[in-house]
Formats: C-alpha cells, sequence, structure tokens
C-alpha cells in the first residue's frame, strides 16, 4: 500500500542567499531549544544559563579577551580539520595531534629554551609543535594514499594513543617533563624565552593574530594557487584528476601533513601561551575535537571557521566559567556544540534540495 | 607466576569481549543495510549512562538494560533521519553523534558521578562445570548477557546468509537499485536496521555499565570501545561468526593492562601499555588493507553512499 502523499527532493541548482545565512542560524536556535528541554527535565533554569553562558563569552572585556584567546587554538583545530575534509579526508585526530604538538612544543622549550633568545624560541617551538603533530598523522596518510585505509579510525586510534602518552610524559617517575622532587607530578614549565606573555595581561596572546593570518593564507592557497585547484579537481572527480595527471596520491599525503601540522600548532600556541607546560588536563578539554564541528558549521570555508571558532570559544568560555560559578554541569556546553552540528546537518538537505510534498497519484502518473 | 591470574584474564577476555561483539554487531547490521554509524562511541556512552540512571532508580537490572538499549536505537534513529531521510554527509553525521552523546552522558551522569551499582549482573554458575579448571572459569562462570550476545551473533550469521529478509540486507548494501526494482524500499530497510543496530549498541553499553564498570567514569567508561568495535567490524569481514572470535582477541588486548598491573609485572610503564589496545586494532586495521586483502573481505559495496532513485 503506497501513502496518499510522497516527499520529494528536488535537486536545487542554486542555493538561495538567505538559506545560506539562515541554516546555521536557525540550527543554533534549535540547539539552544533542545539544550533548553534537558536543562528543564533535570531542573536547572534555561534562561540564567544561558545568559550566563553567553554575558560571559561575549560582553564584558575580560570576556571577550578570554573568548578570543580560546579563539585560537579552536581556530587551529577548525582549519586542520577543513583542510583535509575539503578534500574528503577525515583526519579526526586532530586531538591527538595537538597533544604531539603540546609534547614537541614542550620539549624543545625544555631542552634549548635557557641557551636561546625568545624571538628565535617562539617560532622554533611552534614549529616543532607543528612537526609533531605532522609527525602523529604520517602514518595514517602514509597507508591512506598507498594502501587506501581509511583515515578516520586510524587518526582516531592514534588519538587514544597520543593520551597515553601524554599520562606516560607526566606521571612516569623521573620523566624529562616533569618537575623534579615535586610532590605531586606536574609538568615542568618553559623557560621565559620559550613563552609569550598575554596582551595588556590578559588571556590574548599574540598567537592569535598568527593563527588568523594563517587562515586567511589558506583561503588564499585554496582559492587562488594551482595547489588549491588540484585539491579542487580531486575531491570533485578523482577520476578527471587521474586522467589531467594529477598524482592523487602525493597530495593525499601533503593535504594530510598539513592538516596535521595545523593541530600539531594549536598544541604548541597552548605552550608558548597560557599553558606554558605539558598538561594533561588537556585530555579533557576535547579542543581537538571542537575543531571538526567549527570546521563542519564553516561548511570547511577558512574565512568562515575564524567566525565559528570565535562563536564556539565564546559558548565555551562561558561554559567553563559556569563550572566555577555555579552548580550548573559545563558538559551542557558540549551536548550543544554536538546538537548544533546536528541540525546543521540536517537543515542542509533544505539548502541542497527543495523538499516539498506532492500527492501520489499525480507524481506516479 | 601466579597460573590463576591468566586463567582468569583468559575468562575477562570473553567477559569484555560481550560489549565488542554487541556494538560490532550492531555497526555491522547498520553498515550491512549501506549506512555508515560513526556514532558508535556516542551512543555506547549515552546507553551506559541511562542504563545505570534507570538501574538505579528502579532497583532492578533488567529495566536498566531494556532502557539503555532503547535509548541506544533512539540515538541511532538520529543517525537514520539524517543519513537516510535528509541523505547527510554520514561521516560528519556520526561524528556529530559522538559529540552530542559524550555531551549528553556527561550532562545525564552529573548525578551519578561517585556512586555505584548496588547489584550488578551476575555470572551463571553450571555446578561441577564451573569448577573444570581453566575451561571452567572461561566457559562456564560468565553471565547471562555474555552468552546471549554470542547466540545473537550466531543467529545473525544465519539470518545474514540463509534467509530471505537476510539477503534482501545485503543486497540493500551492495545493490540498492535492484532492491529498489524488486518494489522494496530501501530507506524503508535502512532505517530499521539503523535502528536495531543501535538497539545492539545500546544493550552492549548498558552490559557494559551494569556488569562491567559498575560506576560512571564519564568517557572513560567507554574509552574508544566504539571505535575499536568500528575496526572490529572490518577485521571481521563484515561476518558475524568471525566477528565473535575478533571480539575474544580485541578483548584480550583491552583486559591485558589490568592483569599484568594486578601482576605487578611493570617492565613497560602502566600508561604505555594502556595503548596496547589501540595500538593493536590500528597493526590489524592496516595490515588488512593491503589491496589483495581487501577485496576478500567483501565490505558493502554502496557503504556510506545514500540511495537516490532519481539519479540512477
Amino acid at each position: 500500500m503506497r501513502s496518499p502523499i510522497r516527499i520529494v527532493f528536488e535537486q536545487r541548482s542554486e542555493t538561495p542567499k538567505h538559506l545560506s545565512v539562515l541554516v546555521p542560524l536557525l540550527s543554533v536556535v534549535a540547539a539552544l531549544v533542545v539544550g533548553a528541554l534537558f536543562l528543564l527535565a533535570t531542573g536547572y533554569s534555561p534562561l540564567e544559563t544561558y545568559s550566563n553562558m553567553l554575558s560571559d563569552g561575549f560582553t564584558s572585556s575580560r570576556g571577550i579577551t578570554d573568548t578570543l584567546g580560546l579563539s585560537t587554538v579552536l581556530i587551529c583545530t577548525g582549519i586542520s580539520a577543513a583542510f583535509a575534509f575539503q578534500m574528503n579526508l577525515y583526519n579526526i585526530g586532530g586531538e591527538g595531534q595537538l597533544y604531539l604538538g603540546m609534547i614537541g612544543g614542550a620539549w624543545v622549550g625544555l631542552a634549548i629554551g635557557e641557551r636561546l633568545p625568545t624571538f628565535i624560541m617562539i617560532p622554533v617551538v611552534l614549529l616543532v609543535g607543528s612537526l609533531a603533530g605532522a609527525l602523529w598523522i604520517l602514518l595514517p596518510a602514509f597507508v591512506r594514499s598507498r594502501l587506501g585505509t581509511s583515515e578516520i579510525v586510524t587518526t582516531l586510534l592514534l588519538t587514544y594513543i597520543a593520551a597515553s602518552l601524554v599520562k606516560h610524559f607526566v606521571y612516569s617517575p623521573g620523566s624529562f617533563f616533569v618537575t623534579k622532587n615535586s610532590a605531586f607530578p606536574q609538568g615542568r614549565l618553559v623557560p621565559e624565552s620559550a613563552s609569550l606573555s598575554g596582551i595588556n595581561n590578559t588571556s590574548l596572546y599574540p598567537t592569535f593574530f598568527l593563527v588568523i593570518v594563517i587562515a586567511i593564507v589558506l583561503f588564499w592557497v585554496v582559492k587562488k594557487t594551482e595547489y588549491g585547484y588540484r585539491i579542487q579537481v580531486i575531491s570533485d572527480s578523482p577520476r578527471a584528476a587521474h586522467y589531467a595527471g594529477i598524482n592523487a596520491n602525493r597530495t593525499t599525503m601533503s593535504v594530510m601533513l598539513i592538516s596535521g601540522a595545523l593541530s600539531g600548532l594549536g598544541g604548541a600556541v597552548l605552550i608558548v601561551g597560557p599553558f606554558g607546560r605539558l598538561d594533561p588536563g588537556i585530555i579533557l578539554l576535547g579542543y581537538g575535537y571542537a575543531g571538526i564541528v567549527i570546521a563542519a558549521l564553516a561548511r570547511n570555508n577558512f574565512s568562515a571557521i575564524i567566525v565559528s571558532g570565535i562563536l564556539f570559544a565564546g559558548l565555551r568560555s562561558g561554559g567553563d566559567k559556569l563550572q566555577i560559578s555555579t552548580d550548573t554541569p559545563i558538559h551542557i556546553g558540549v551536548m550543544l556544540q554536538g546538537a548544533i552540528l546536528l541540525f546543521a546537518l540536517g537543515g542542509e538537505a533544505f539548502r541542497r534540495y527543495h523538499i516539498h510534498a506532492v500527492r501520489t497519484e499525480r507524481a506516479t502518473q | 607466576m601466579n597460573g590463576n591470574i591468566w586463567v582468569l584474564a583468559s575468562a575477562d577476555s570473553v567477559a569484555i569481549a560481550t560489549t565488542l561483539i554487541l556494538a560490532a554487531l550492531g555497526a555491522l547490521f547498520t553498515e550491512r543495510a549501506g549506512v555508515l554509524n560513526l556514532g558508535i562511541e556516542g551512543i555506547l556512552l549515552t546507553s551506559a549512562i541511562s542504563s545505570f540512571l534507570a538501574a538505579d532508580s528502579s532497583g532492578s537490572i533488567w529495566l536498566g538494560l531494556i532502557v539503555g538499549s532503547l535509548v541506544g536505537a533512539l540515538l541511532a534513529g538520529i543517525h537514520a533521519v539524517l543519513s537516510v531521510v535528509l541523505r547527510a554527509n554520514q561521516i560528519v553525521a556520526g561524528l556529530a553523534l559522538v559529540i552530542f552523546g559524550t555531551g549528553l552522558a556527561n550532562f545525564l551522569g552529573k548525578p551519578a558521578e561517585g556512586k555505584t551499582v548496588t547489584t550488578l549482573i551476575k555470572p551463571l554458575s553450571f555446578g561441577p562445570l564451573s569448577d573444570i579448571p581453566l575451561v571452567g572459569p572461561v566457559v562456564f562462570q560468565q553471565d547471562p548477557i555474555t552468552y546471549a550476545s554470542i547466540v545473537i551473533a550466531i543467529v545473525s550469521s544465519l539470518y545474514l546468509f540463509r534467509s530471505r529478509p537476510g539477503l534482501e540486507l545485503r543486497a540493500t548494501g551492495d545493490d540498492p537499485a535492484t532492491v529498489d526494482a524488486q518494489g522494496l524500499s530501501v530507506a524503508s530497510i535502512r532505517l530499521r536496521y539503523t535502528l536495531f543496530g543501535g538497539l545492539l549498541v545500546g544493550l552492549g553499553g548498558s552490559w557494559l555499565m551494569l556488569a562491567q564498570s559498575a560506576a560512571w567514569h564519564q568517557a572513560a567508561t567507554t574509552n574508544g570501545i566504539g571505535w575499536i568495535a568500528l575496526a572490529l567490524v572490518v577485521f571481521a569481514g563484515w561476518r558475524p561468526i568471525r566477528l565473535i572470535f575478533g571480539a575474544i582477541l580485541f578483548g584480550f588486548t583491552l583486559q591485558l593492562p589490568f592483569t599484568l598491573q594486578a601482576e605487578q609485572i611493570t617492565f613497560i610503564p602502566s600508561a604505555l601499555m594502556q595503548m596496547l589496545p589501540y595500538l593493536a586494532t590500528l597493526i590489524a586495521l592496516i595490515a588488512l588493507s593491503r589491496p589483495s586483502t581487501r577485496n576478500k573481505l567483501g565490505a558493502p559495496k554502496s557503504l556510506g553512499i545514500p540511495f537516490v532513485r532519481d539519479e540512477r
């Protein structure tokens, strides 16, 4: 038996401009509504929770610098995810690459930081952190380009391995990374030459501007260079790329390594910036996973990632403070991230298709 | 060396394989229908805490298992709507589900922190059989859900390869256009098996909570078992019987760090030892992806590709 009404998906030839803005916006609203339902059900006031979250992240000057400071690392992991996603390479191990960036940055800072001046050490820490991130994706990139092993599960499994590595370096006795003879295991602070101070004593560091510049440069690389063109061709049609003589394997490899390096940079940014040491607390923060949401919400557009990165940082920094000020569970922030992405994905259908219902008689004539 | 510990380790490998079998079977049914659900880890975690809360407030383990399974199906339903009805990117949808599920589980788990399940699922006893050295603890001292998971896997194999609906399911994952031409609804088959898959994953998560963990440890409760389960499906070549053995093998690597710690074998630092299950899974995945082996594995040919009749 057929139902009298059939839902028809009609591919749009062109997406109306207003939908490109409306869909992400409505996704955020819908997610907030779902979050409110959960808050109500568990006995919290949604209005109070949200207003605390948002006012903290976006209105006070302290809140704004906190937000921009946090957005630095989120934009890193966001562009890292987007750079791979745009070529249909799903590097979802940015979280682990970020840990490696912290390990690499802290290692070089501790090893040679005493002997070199700041203007050399800062670039060295950022560079080594990025290389460490790239190193962590080397194996998935290699087997993906040579054997076709899906990068999704391999990059993710390496995140769990990286987390164990961080714990090992902090908790194993006599580790290079920790303070000797300390009452409890704690990462050693990198020397002053390897650390920056916040602008006007805020939690906004100069690295923020570096990351913005990198995002803009990547935007340009993808849109205007021959390399970016190659990426586009491969993602649109691997077969066309093959006939055009493009070496897809080499491009796959380089795109994944750059993606890993960008997440590694995020970890190194934390070393020269607010953390200053290898801190196992990073494992609970999920900055790498947040990058996936930020990239997907910005639909892998590098300039849009700056906006969505700052937006998420605002939600996060407000959420983190909730933990201290009230007894509202901070996890509502992570839940909202996931819900926003789920709604945005659903909304994508309305952007791509003109969806309408028709009577079956007419449709099947 | 204490031999007894190693018997317990073997018994634990079989026990911990329960969650792996159920979660991987859930993924297997979903993928056989052509839908890729990467959200397993998020579903496991949310169903685990739901089963805890249900069992804790009602005092009934069985109600906990039922609620946990239903929550699993509910979350899989989100994925089904997004990927089957709205044709969203299945990879990103699955990841979104992991993030949403993790946040939701931690949010719901707030009141459970520091509490433990009062009555755990208990192992069955087969009288004298359970006392046989080695075989007794490994084979005859498991709990009902562990036995059930193996039975479900065997029945799944028969269903998949020996029944009409099983054939239709496999065809939907391989060649949906033909299924559609037979007058069957591809969308309805995919929706149903995605939901059923979620139900199995949910049962696995609930069992993990009510038989294994007993206390809520936030994301560490599942600790990546969902991802290992996804790799296990590939490892087993989308076949339920092979999946049982793979699960016991991966279960062994999951419990080994704890056994070695209990044995006070410390030549490998414990933090490094905890890498073992992920490392083993990684190596297995890579070893299996040599082109010669991959073709024999038999991945559903339309896995992750939305079916659109008009574009055929």
